[in-house]
């Protein structure tokens, strides 16, 4: 039987201690917001207008993806240190069951991300439109498997290992491979055309890409999904990602802070 | 003299050997760089209706701008590393050693940007191999511009690290001058469309970033992208040496006064 007290406790604690990364977060806020005004406003003088007629909104809807999934990433920063100092025997003794803390972090971690992604999210409002109230709720849902997803993949990415520098380097591996290979930068259309078959597929099911699919499809920015999806399938997919991700990010976390 | 020159070399061995430490980083390093410029840089080049003159698109651009960036970012490392080497003691121990400050700080930085560039030079045979650039005296000449760069570079993050004086601080300030620096130089762009926005160029004008990238560029293709530079190319050679020179006499004289003056925090 799981407790939701056990588990709200651990979000609130992790939640405190995500306001004392304030100078992490203004790091992390410059960059996308550099992406966003600095790099997206000069490449859309650069862009073939025919393919992309405004760059700055399709990144626009893409760094807005983008965000839930670094500051959701942020847990496994955190989790790495705790495994790295043998933290974890404390954490294993306090009066709660393996599956509430496992649970509990991860769900640390979809929060946070919701929570940063929140302000750009406004801003896809402010620059292009605001979407009615069952898309703003297909954004809420699909926010939130995506940040469950990339908790959960980041807990278990920092603590298969407890070298530092293997932890950073594996996370920041993890988070570029996502980041590159997705429809953030490129339309789904091209990567289609240039990179046909398993690499498409690899890009276009990215749980980043989907989320941005999604927005994009919301906010009609040059969406081209596969005939016959909706917003619907895609919010399908990612639950499938967000459930699978959560179970194996658990028993990892679990796995290893036992060891 | 003869001693200093011997302790000088010992330094700078010393930073060249720790790069066996990072074989795993400089794989993960490699194949995320391969990610960058085989994925990234091909489907980008497709969506960029700019063209730089015969067969030259923007795939050719950008690689030399990418081997900046990631020289950049290796180069501004040696920071955090300088930072870690405080922390665990390891700087204090080094300043009780029968060292000259002066040799100590020229020693490290000297390593330190050579390390760096080591550890860069597998994407840097990438971007040749790629640009199918196999011209000796261009890339030797590559090579030395990319050295002098990360001294200024090294030279640079350590200074800022005895400044700042805080692991967690520099690690913010790095990751924002990192984000900030590569977006606003000619890495992704040329001078033309910096120009769009004034304050964007002006600060891309004196960016080293802008300077190392253009110049490689004017190396590999001097009549295609010479009108596509921020600057000609002896004002592009002339800025990174004396980039470089004036942040290592700055960081040296930095490093002495700040470690006489008591140290880490």
């Amino acid at each position: 039987m799981i407790n939701i007290r056990n588990i709200s406790i651990i979000i609130s604690r992790d939640l405190q201690r995500f306001w004392k990364y304030r100078w992490w977060l203004a790091g992390l806020i410059t960059m996308n917001l550099a992406d966003l005004f600095i790099f997206a406003l000069l490449f859309n003088n650069m862009v073939r207008r025919d393919l992309i007629p405004n760059y700055f909104l399709f990144i626009a809807t893409g760094i807005a993806a983008i965000a839930s999934f670094a500051s959701a990433f942020s847990i496994g920063r955190e989790v790495g240190v705790e495994i790295r100092r043998n933290y974890t025997q404390y954490l294993l003794s306090l009066p709660l069951s393996r599956i509430e803390l496992a649970f509990g972090r991860i769900l640390s971690g979809t929060v946070r991300g919701l929570i940063y992604q929140t302000p750009f999210i406004i801003l896809l409002f402010i620059l292009i439109d605001l979407p009615s109230p069952l898309q703003i709720i297909y954004i809420l849902i699909a926010s939130t498997l995506l940040s469950t997803t990339m908790s959960s993949i980041s807990i278990a990415v920092s603590t298969a290992t407890r070298n530092f520098d293997m932890q950073a380097t594996l996370r920041s591996f993890t988070y570029f491979i996502l980041f590159f290979i997705s429809n953030v930068f490129y339309p789904d259309a091209l990567i289609r055309q240039r990179f046909p078959g398993v690499l498409y597929n690899i890009a276009y099911y990215n749980p980043v890409s989907l989320t941005v699919s999604l927005f994009r499809i919301i906010f009609k920015i040059y969406a081209t999904p596969p005939s016959g999806y909706s917003e619907l399938h895609i919010i399908m997919y990612l639950a499938i990602w967000a459930l699978i991700s959560m179970f194996m990010g658990g028993y990892l976390y679990i796995r290893n802070l036992e060891k | 003299m003869r001693d200093d020159l011997r302790l000088l070399y010992l330094l700078i061995v010393y930073d060249i050997h720790k790069i066996m430490r990072y074989k795993v980083f400089i794989l993960m390093r490699v194949a995320w760089f391969s990610v960058q410029v085989g994925f990234f840089a091909y489907l980008i080049s497709h969506i960029v209706g700019q063209r730089f003159g015969g067969e030259l698109t923007y795939y050719h651009f950008y690689l030399l701008g990418a081997y900046t960036s990631i020289l950049f970012t290796v180069s501004m490392f040696r920071g955090y590393e300088t930072a870690q080497e405080f922390e665990e003691g390891l700087i204090e121990y080094m300043l009780s050693l029968p060292i000259k400050r002066k040799i100590l700080a020229i020693g490290r930085i000297l390593g330190g940007s050579i390390a760096s560039f080591i550890l860069t030079l597998p994407m840097m045979l990438i971007v040749l191999f790629l640009l199918g650039a196999f011209d000796l005296f261009s890339i030797s000449l590559a090579m030395a511009s990319a050295m002098i760069f990360s001294i200024g570079i090294v030279s640079l993050s350590i200074s800022l690290v005895f400044l700042i004086k805080s692991g967690d601080a520099t690690d913010i300030t790095f990751g924002i001058l990192d984000s900030l620096l590569v977006r606003l130089s000619t890495v992704f762009y040329p001078a033309i469309i910096l120009l769009s926005f004034i304050p964007y160029y002006y600060v891309s004008s004196v960016n080293p970033l802008s300077y190392l990238a253009d110049f490689l560029r004017w190396i590999f293709y001097p009549q295609e992208l010479s009108k596509y530079l921020i600057n000609n190319p002896m004002n592009l050679a002339f800025f990174i040496i004396g980039f470089a020179t004036s942040m290592l006499v700055l960081a040296t004289i930095f490093i002495e006064k700040k470690i006489e003056g008591g140290g880490w925090k």
